[in-house]
């Protein structure tokens, strides 16, 4: 068979895609890098090694609390939308469905309206409802702009389960309730776990409505981030946290790779 | 509702009828959180809500009339600066991704998936700390700068002036937050195509550029035109970039609706900028949106 | 407590408050601890009321006379019991009557001063430095820098343009003004939104020579090892002129520990410590000449008497604006343009 692609040409897109993976982990290697400089100024030369930001950092209440908030935020951002999402999904994988195109394109709305639209859309309603900015209403905007990614990653899933594996369930008498609890959730299960990850993700990190909408004395840790990089003094422990949490959703995105070929491979072999 | 209760009730409904039912609650969420404000920022448009304190509502269309063409509008320029910004993001972007995405279908072989999540993983990491680690870099005392004052390349205190706060950094910064990501549907159309049609053409006499661009390149359109959509729409609305490392010349039209909620009380007329935006990004939507669901289906099936 | 408040004015014994030398705030810390407060800092007058306006609640507020009206009939602030402030009866009465809307004292005056063009003597041809005008001069550009504060860009240009009611623009005015600020737009280098991050670094380290600020930027620069050759200007046209006072928050439900704050604010030996660190002038009328560090610069800037900011051939005060909404959005043109 002859290739489509030249001696040359796998060089130079070797190249090409080396040079790039470089470019994309820069950034992330200077974060890691920066936070054990021991001057209030990132830069060249090297004022010297320090792992005192990060003792700062953990000591600072503000930022902790902040990223305490973002992470329950997060966590009960990913359990709605993952429940919200199966709903959808549940529902538009039927063969039948009344007005299928309209539910499909309001459900996938949040993914293409810009943030900073859905950010004043909740000020204004909020302000219309005579309701204060608060955590709960920074939750309830996570969730709508989560939603539609929960249903992309559970419904494909849905989909290729083999509907013959709960109808054989039910022939051996299995109850509709047992069918689902015992064949579809364990299958569903990866793409579950996968959507409260990446709804986390999401709400972790985001920025446009939680700046808006957020209590000024209790800040998400996307918003005191920001605050933090127009003050001196908070610049190196923003760095210092960043270059962990930059090495924690390294490892959660590798294991979370590892544990999808390692439930693939077993559905495979099952 | 306990969770018992709730659980039977889904598995009851699973393939059964009435599970259609299901899809109401997430969808009244959605138009509760998202339709219902759209719906108040157009009453703000046209002036038939205000948050102004002793102006009467009336239904005007002064401020739409102010900003639309005829006429100058500094927000008009605005917007066209910032689209412009966005499409040679996009080009560029797209431009650049689908070497990646050649390598990884045609060059990378068995490793192609776990090379591809080396390749998306930093786009799983927070957006606003890449963005931070990008003012470092780029800063007037930056990395590189500082680097070359080491070097002697440039003299000391003496930073490259476009390096940070222009159009340059701006650009530089959501072309590396998007580059990854603009890969994946074309590689996903590349590494899917079926290679007998390349083999043929080239049993048919064509060189590998020959089939390339009369073969391969066509059959990728779709997926090239579905990146180019993923980075377009959400770069349309971009405003913290340009927050963090823009200045007063590479303010995106994001920028603009943010700040008339931020630091002035006409919300009448940021609501008209806003609207302005949800119609552009509906209409681009519209135009390239087969492209992303036969994607979905793809995906789907 | 949640509090928005200008950096620097943090309470001292906070973290926040890294000039270790304040005592404002500090008979707060000391009886209640640091931890309790919470501070959101103001970027710019008109950001500070329209967060307000958008929803964000807050204990005790720091804005200037300019908007203090604004905060009243928006309903988002309350009157304050000057009972429970002893050190209420030292202020200056004129200051004291800026912060009284309905018979009530909403606003308890506490620091003022001027806001002008400061600029490296090192860098800028004095013949050049006469007036507000030096921002608009091409020699200069990239060496420039605004500040991103809205509405007081408009104020500096309409004495650059000569109109005499900075504050009450006609809608030619603010045209012409517009038009102004949008010509002298691409001179900056940056509009500064930080005052010691953006703005006192470029200044120090000479990326910039030219920027408005208030004193505080001055004193830093003579106090700086070794100098920094900076001048606080005095315009042809005037300086600009402030003052600022503490609002209690509508729904705060922390009014008796609110009040506790402001006195530890405006007692004397606090507002001492305003001015020996920044060199503002304090609504404190208690304050004595002979208590003040360098009084060769308390001198040259008539601390001590605030009714210099009545005095309009040096001084124009920054005073609330009947056309808010339009100067703004205006601004919103001059930022997009």
């Amino acid at each position: 068979m002859t290739s489509a692609v030249g001696r040359l040409g796998r060089i130079g897109l070797s190249s090409y895609f080396t040079l790039l993976v470089l470019f994309l982990y820069a950034p992330l290697v200077v974060l890691v890098v920066f936070s054990f400089e021991n001057s209030y100024i990132q830069a060249l030369p090297w004022a010297g090694f320090t792992t005192k930001w990060f003792h700062t950092a953990f000591a600072n209440s503000d930022l902790t609390s902040a990223l305490r908030r973002s992470a329950m935020i997060g966590l009960l951002d990913g359990l709605a939308a993952t429940a919200l999402g199966t709903m959808a999904a549940v529902a538009l994988a039927r063969r039948h469905l009344f007005l299928r195109p309209l539910w499909t394109t309001l459900l996938l709305l949040p993914l293409v309206v810009p943030y900073i639209v859905l950010a004043i859309g909740m000020v204004i309603v909020l302000h219309q409802l005579g309701y204060q900015s608060s955590l709960s209403a920074v939750l309830v905007g996570h969730i709508a702009i989560s939603l539609p990614y929960s249903l992309l990653v559970v419904l494909p899933r849905l989909r290729t389960l083999d509907a013959s594996i709960v109808e054989a369930a039910r022939d051996l008498g299995a109850n509709p309730t047992k069918a689902f609890t015992l064949v579809t959730l364990p299958l569903l299960a990866p793409a579950l776990v996968a959507s409260v990850i990446i709804a986390f993700t999401i709400s972790f990190d985001e920025f446009a409505i939680a700046s808006f909408i957020a209590p000024p004395g209790s800040p998400t840790y996307p918003v005191f981030l920001y605050s933090g990089t127009r003050t001196p003094t908070l610049e190196p422990q923003v760095i210092a946290i960043g270059a962990i949490v930059v090495a924690l959703s390294m490892v959660l995105v590798l294991s979370a790779e590892v544990g999808r070929r390692w439930a693939d491979r077993r559905i495979a072999s099952a | 509702m306990s969770a018992a209760g709730s659980r039977e009730r889904r598995s009851a409904s699973f393939l059964r009828p009435g599970s259609g039912l299901l899809i109401l609650p997430p969808t009244v969420w959605v138009l509760a959180v998202l339709v219902a404000p759209i719906v108040l920022i157009g009453l703000y448009s046209v002036n038939l809500k205000t948050n102004l304190l002793g102006v009467p509502t009336a239904f005007s269309t002064a401020n739409w009339k102010d900003f639309l063409p005829p006429g100058s509008n500094p927000f008009w320029d605005r917007f066209k600066i910032s689209m412009t910004i966005t499409l040679v993001v996009s080009v560029v972007t797209v431009v650049a991704a689908y070497p990646l995405a050649y390598f990884l279908a045609f060059v990378a072989g068995k490793r192609r998936y776990a090379l591809l999540m080396l390749l998306l993983a930093p786009f799983f990491t927070s957006y606003l700390l890449r963005v931070i680690a990008w003012q470092v870099i780029l800063n007037n005392h930056g990395v590189i700068n500082s680097l070359l004052w080491q070097l002697g390349l440039r003299p000391h205190g003496d930073g490259i002036p476009w390096l940070i706060y222009s159009k340059f950094s701006v650009g530089l910064v959501l072309f590396y937050s998007w580059v990854p990501f603009v890969a994946v549907p074309m590689f996903v159309v590349l590494d899917t195509m079926d290679r007998s049609l390349i083999e043929a053409a080239h049993d048919l006499g064509a060189s590998r550029l020959t089939a390339f661009l009369r073969v391969t390149l066509p059959l990728s359109i779709p997926g090239v035109i579905a990146g180019f959509v993923f980075v377009l729409i959400p770069t349309t609305g971009e405003f913290i970039t340009p927050l963090l490392v823009g200045g007063p010349s590479s303010f995106m039209f994001g920028n603009s609706i943010q700040s008339f909620f931020t630091d002035t009380p006409n919300w009448n007329y940021g609501a008209v900028l806003a609207l302005w935006l949800v119609a552009i990004v509906l209409v681009m939507l519209l135009l390239f949106g087969r492209y992303l669901s036969t994607d979905l289906e793809d995906a789907a099936t | 407590m949640t509090i928005l408040e200008w950096d620097g004015y943090q309470a001292a014994g906070t973290k926040a408050q890294t000039y270790k030398t304040v005592v404002f705030g500090k008979d707060y810390t000391d009886e209640f601890g640091a931890s309790g407060l919470t501070y959101s800092l103001i970027q710019n007058d008109s950001s500070a009321i329209n967060s307000v306006r958008t929803g964000k609640k807050f204990d005790v507020l720091h804005p200037c006379a300019e908007n203090f009206r604004d905060y009243v009939d928006g309903g988002f602030v309350q009157p304050w019991d000057t009972s429970l402030l002893p050190s209420f009866a030292n202020l200056n009465p004129a200051l004291v009557k800026g912060g009284q809307f309905n018979g009530q004292q909403y606003a308890i005056p506490w620091d003022w001063g001027y806001g002008s063009v400061i600029y490296r003597t090192d860098m800028v041809d004095p013949a050049d430095a006469t007036g507000w005008e030096l921002f608009w001069n091409p020699k200069y550009k990239d060496r420039i820098s605004m500040w991103n504060g809205a509405t007081t860009n408009f104020e500096i240009a309409a004495l650059k343009l000569g109109f005499p009611q900075m504050d009450n623009l006609t809608n030619d005015q603010l045209d012409q003004a517009t038009q102004s600020l949008i010509e002298q737009k691409p001179l900056n280098k940056f509009l500064w939104a930080s005052e010691y991050t953006n703005l006192q670094p470029a200044l120090t380290n000479g990326d910039i020579w030219i920027a408005y600020s208030w004193q505080d930027q001055w004193v830093y620069g003579r106090e700086h090892k070794p100098p920094i050759p900076f001048n606080f200007m005095q315009p042809t046209q005037g300086r600009l002129g402030w003052y600022c006072g503490f609002m209690l928050g509508k729904d705060t439900a922390n009014y008796y520990h609110a009040h506790k704050y402001v006195e530890s604010y405006i007692n004397h030996a606090a507002a001492l410590s305003l001015t020996n660190t920044f060199y503002y002038g304090s609504a404190d009328a208690t304050v004595k000449g002979s208590e003040i560090a360098d009084q060769q610069v308390a001198k040259s800037l008539s601390i001590g008497d605030p009714n210099v900011l009545s005095d309009t051939s040096k001084v124009h005060l920054q005073s609330w604006e009947p056309n808010e909404v339009a100067v703004q959005t205006a601004w919103e043109k001059v930022t997009a343009a």
